[in-house]
């Protein structure tokens, strides 16, 4: 449980800071030629995911710097903690800006962080992106204003992906062999998951699934007995899930209370490595959406990166670390290919983004998408991955083609009559 | 069904409410002492017990132990190392006492949390069930566990209630809330009876923290709710009186229970709110609150 | 007490406040940025001190009046697009009204019930903010699409400038005719109604000018930094370190709130390589402090000159 608390680089920040105020000595015309790139990442410390973004991207660093880094310029990773609270992110964008003068921030998983870093990214023209928070309105700011907001990326799915992949992940495998047909969505009352609501009870049904109760919970919620009874009095086949502010309570009280439902869906703490140990085991059973899982090849670097981050700090990447992993790379290819850290340059060369990384092929939407600046979603591209908790692994078990098992239920759980036992 | 199910669940939630209320009001009717780091004794509580029972594989009996232990050691730590030293400052006006106390513990309580929240992570962690499955009573499915845990609750704080009743120790505790000058007059040491009730809160204190953990769950971001949770009820009940407490907790635990299930989820902590609000300015002692 | 020197506090005051006017052309943006937001928390500070220091009251959550003030602002700004500088007296009118309704029934209350019903009232705040969350952006915030300035030492000056104004304000009070009557109030209530004075009307317009001067400065400070949420403006943590400020400097003083509030934060600030444990750290030396000199820094200082 004790994971170390990364701090990265900090006589590379003293160093950094000492460059830079001679720099400024010596006037506008000194010479950057050999002065690191600098790039803020924000994560949050305390918790398993936010903090996977500052590990994820040190390693990141490390491998691009000894590729030979950009344009012979070093990668240099700066870090900072917002303690999961919104005006310490913007906080630290401000810091990372006016005081280290980073090119880029890549910063927390938190869409109520991202939403309120945005427009600062907006009001003084930085690079943004965000490794891991989810609501559609990051990609939607882009669309809609483009001039001013075009230096945000969403590095990861949007919320509205992240529906549609478990839409998908429902019709290949819930319905299609399971034989489910009706659901019941539960999630917190938070940014990310009014949009992700939205999508499920679109594109549930369009899967099989109908949607027979719907409930919003208050993410300080303890006690998750009323909701569980709630949802078990409509009698649905399957509890489809939206949840990361809470998730080891949850569970273990579904647990507990032998809920005779399967739960599935994103549960972005069940995508941590330590959830086995947090639940006593609880989350067996437990289907989430992730980017990737140890044992899982969805790229030639995925499971490299896995077994790399596993290595150095003890835990596997929580989602996010993955996908910051990739997104450190992006913004290295994009200033390699801008020649310059500029913003505009930066911006037009990020848009231009095809790059296999560890969470698929990324690529962004265009100002044609209602999503700019989004992560591509589909086959091919990137889609997530959804895993089911086993004795204490994640088992990837969709796509089908990516699988490296199959769902098994606790005994406690009730299924369809007519379930095939492929 | 819906009824037995409200009775049941809010019987357990009350008795972990009452647990930790009691404890606060006891704190505060002997020695006047608000402690605002009540709830970062009961995460030391939690986050230890888990520790203990999962990490070092003490297993979850010596766990629990091992968590009532580390609250009591927490309880003991807060009043050497905050209440007793502002007490004793010859610095400090008497009028203005309270809200040294009541800083002095607000600061306390923030560094456990931070401290805690450094060495554990945010994350909740629970107990494992002492008794795992569950049981089927009148078609309403509960967690053996839960019942568990509402009997232990319930049997600490009939345990308190023989050692303040029915010892000479418990009386004299009983006495020095009331009358601590009288008190030294019959020759009994303060300092005895200040260590006493802050042992029993101690304990009480971490046995609240790990059956919390066990039942539901803790975190160290919980360290703020837990105490503005209890003091809401003690306010209730009224400052100073155990079974105001005991009875606000109940109060409180069933009317949340109540509108989960009937209501909505969502709308859990309102009712206690507003009911919070009318007893403040309508009766500010609370039900059985005297001082 | 009252005898205390005028001229050389009003010099040095002048001196620090020209230095400070002076630190854009030397410090970084970041530093300004830091030292705006200690400012604000002067503010607040320096309107809790008012509170305590002068009538007697503790009020345990300050960012009751805090939030009223800046979600007020935030909202009327971030829903119905009203001009900033009309937001900002929208929210002291909030803050006002907040005061008066919190105050009214609570001074009816003696003893520790008085600072828990003001603690409640941030609870319940808190509470209000979640479940509208429609409205408020709930317990992660809202963005305001007004904000002073993007321009750091722009945002120094206006900062400054602000509690410069509030500073002269509320000092002024405090050694006013009123602000005596406060601290005979404060200090011994039964006689000060004894000499013929309505104990109760002067707490309940200490408590409302503490608000007023709560609820502009939390207004500004959103518009500072361009986002409201429970965090930043009534999260108990806050009030807190309001407090700690005002005790730090000095109670009684006012003015020693503003030292309390810019050692606070600029401590904060550079603990910062610690990580999560800065909070940790300065919690252990502002207990430290309340437990060896809880007359505060300024209070120590000045009644040293006195014993003298």
């Amino acid at each position: 449980m004790n994971v170390p608390t990364h701090r990265a680089n900090h006589r590379g920040r003293t160093a950094a800071a000492l460059l830079l105020t001679a720099a400024l000595g010596l006037g506008p015309g000194a010479a950057r030629a050999d002065e690191p790139i600098k790039i803020g990442v924000i994560g949050e410390e305390s918790s398993v995911a936010g903090a996977s973004i500052t590990k994820a991207a040190a390693l990141a660093a490390e491998d691009i710097n000894a590729h030979g880094g950009v344009n012979g310029r070093k990668v240099e990773v700066i870090t900072y903690d917002d303690h999961s609270s919104a005006a310490d992110g913007v906080r630290a964008f401000q810091r990372a800006v006016h005081q280290d003068k980073v090119a880029a921030v890549v910063a927390s998983y938190i869409s109520e962080v991202a939403l309120a870093i945005e427009p600062w990214s907006a009001r003084l023209h930085v690079p943004y992106i965000t490794p891991g928070a989810s609501s559609n309105d990051i990609s939607k700011h882009v669309h809609d204003d483009y001039d001013h907001y075009k230096y945000a990326f969403h590095g990861w799915l949007t919320s509205a992906f992240i529906a549609q992949s478990i839409c998908d992940f429902s019709h290949d495998l819930l319905v299609g062999q399971f034989h489910m047909k009706t659901a019941a969505v539960m999630s917190e009352d938070a940014a990310w998951t009014t949009p992700l609501d939205a999508q499920y009870l679109s594109c549930l049904p369009k899967a099989g699934l109908q949607v027979l109760d719907h409930i919003r919970f208050n993410p300080d919620t303890t006690d998750f007995t009323p909701i569980f009874n709630q949802i078990e009095s409509k009698h649905p086949d399957v509890i489809i899930t939206g949840i990361s502010h809470v998730g080891v309570q949850p569970t273990v009280q579904w647990h507990d209370q032998q809920v005779p439902i399967p739960m599935a869906g994103q549960s972005s703490q069940a995508t941590t490595s330590t959830f086995w140990k947090d639940t006593n085991g609880a989350t067996e059973g437990v289907l989430t959406a992730t980017a990737a899982a140890p044992g899982v090849a969805l790229t030639p670097s995925t499971e490299p990166f896995t077994e790399l981050y596993t290595k150095r700090y003890g835990v596997s990447p929580a989602y996010d670390g993955y996908s910051t992993y990739d997104m450190i790379h992006i913004l290295a290819e994009a200033i390699q290919r801008a020649g310059s850290t500029d913003p505009d340059k930066m911006v037009t060369a990020l848009e231009q983004t095809d790059h296999v990384g560890t969470v698929g092929r990324v690529q962004f939407y265009g100002r044609d998408s209602e999503y700019t600046h989004a992560l591509k979603y589909g086959p091919g591209l990137v889609t997530g991955v959804v895993i089911q908790w086993q004795n204490g692994k994640q088992i990837c078990v969709w796509p089908t083609a990516k699988a490296n098992g199959k769902i098994t239920f606790p005994t406690f759980v009730r299924l369809p009559k007519q379930a095939s036992a492929q | 069904m819906k009824a037995l199910q409200i009775l049941i669940d809010g019987f357990a939630i009350s008795a972990l409410y009452g647990l930790g209320a009691v404890g606060f009001t006891l704190i505060f009717g002997v020695s006047g002492v608000l402690n605002l780091a009540h709830g970062g004794l009961m995460v030391v509580a939690a986050l230890t017990g888990w520790l203990a029972a999962g990490e070092l594989g003490l297993g979850t009996v010596l766990g629990t132990l091992v968590g009532i232990l580390a609250g009591l050691v927490a309880a003991y730590a807060t009043y050497a190392i905050v209440v007793r030293p502002i007490q004793r400052s010859r610095a400090i006006r008497p009028e203005e006492m309270e809200i040294f106390v009541l800083t002095g513990t607000l600061l306390w309580g923030i560094m456990i949390q931070v401290g805690m929240g450094y060495l554990f992570s945010d994350n909740p962690v629970t107990m494992r069930p002492l008794l795992p499955g569950v049981l089927t009573l009148g078609g309403v499915r509960t967690p053996v566990n839960e019942i568990m845990i509402a009997a232990l609750c319930w049997i600490s704080l009939g345990l308190m209630w023989l050692l303040v009743n029915r010892t000479r120790a418990g009386k004299a505790l009983l006495a020095a809330s009331m009358n601590p000058r009288g008190l030294t007059l019959l020759g009994y040491e303060l300092s005895h009876i200040y260590l006493l009730v802050w042992t029993i809160y101690g304990l009480l204190a971490g046995t609240a923290g790990v059956l919390l953990a066990s039942f539901l769950g803790v975190s160290t971001a919980n360290a703020g709710q837990l105490t503005a949770s209890a003091f809401s009820i003690v306010i209730l009940g009224g400052l100073g009186s155990v079974s105001g407490s005991l009875i606000a907790a109940y109060v409180v635990g069933y009317l949340e229970t109540a509108t989960a299930y009937l209501i909505a989820p969502t709308l859990r902590p309102i009712p206690a709110l507003i009911l919070l609000v009318l007893v403040i300015y309508v009766r500010p002692q609370g039900l059985l609150g005297r001082r | 007490m009252v005898r205390l020197t005028r001229s050389p506090l009003l010099w040095v005051s002048l001196l620090v406040v020209l230095a400070a006017a002076l630190l854009p052309l030397w410090v970084s943006a970041y530093l300004l940025g830091v030292l705006t937001a200690a400012y604000y928390f002067g503010v607040f500070a320096m309107a809790w001190d008012l509170l305590f220091g002068f009538a007697g009251e503790v009020n345990f959550g300050p960012t009751f009046l805090i939030g009223v003030g800046a979600y007020t602002a935030a909202i009327l700004n971030g829903q119905q697009g009203v001009p900033l500088p009309l937001c900002v007296i929208a929210g002291a009118g909030a803050a006002l009204l907040g005061g008066m309704l919190l105050a009214v029934p609570a001074l009816r209350l003696r003893g520790p019930y008085f600072g828990l019903v003001t603690l409640v009232a941030v609870l319940l705040l808190q509470n209000a903010i979640v479940i509208f969350a429609h409205v408020t952006g709930g317990e992660i915030g809202m963005t305001v699409p007004d904000v002073l300035s993007i321009d750091a030492s722009t945002n120094y000056w206006i900062a400054l400038g602000f509690l410069v104004v509030c500073a002269i304000l509320l000092f002024g009070l405090s050694r006013s005719s009123v602000g005596l009557i406060l601290q005979a109030s404060g200090q011994d209530a039964i006689e000060a109604e004894a000499l013929g004075f309505n104990v109760t009307k002067h707490k309940i317009a200490a408590f409302c000018i503490s608000a007023v001067f709560s609820g502009t400065a939390g207004a500004m400070l959103i518009f500072y930094m361009g986002t409201a949420s429970v965090d930043t403006v009534i999260d108990i943590a806050i009030g807190v370190q309001v407090i700690i400020a005002a005790v730090l400097g000095g109670r009684r003083t006012i003015l020693g709130a503003v030292l309390g509030a810019v050692f606070l934060i600029l401590a904060t600030e550079f603990l910062r390589p610690l990580g999560q444990l800065n909070t940790f750290v300065v919690s252990a030396v502002a207990l430290a402090v309340i437990l060896f000199f809880p007359d505060g820094l300024l209070g120590y200082a000045l009644h040293r000159g006195e014993r003298e």
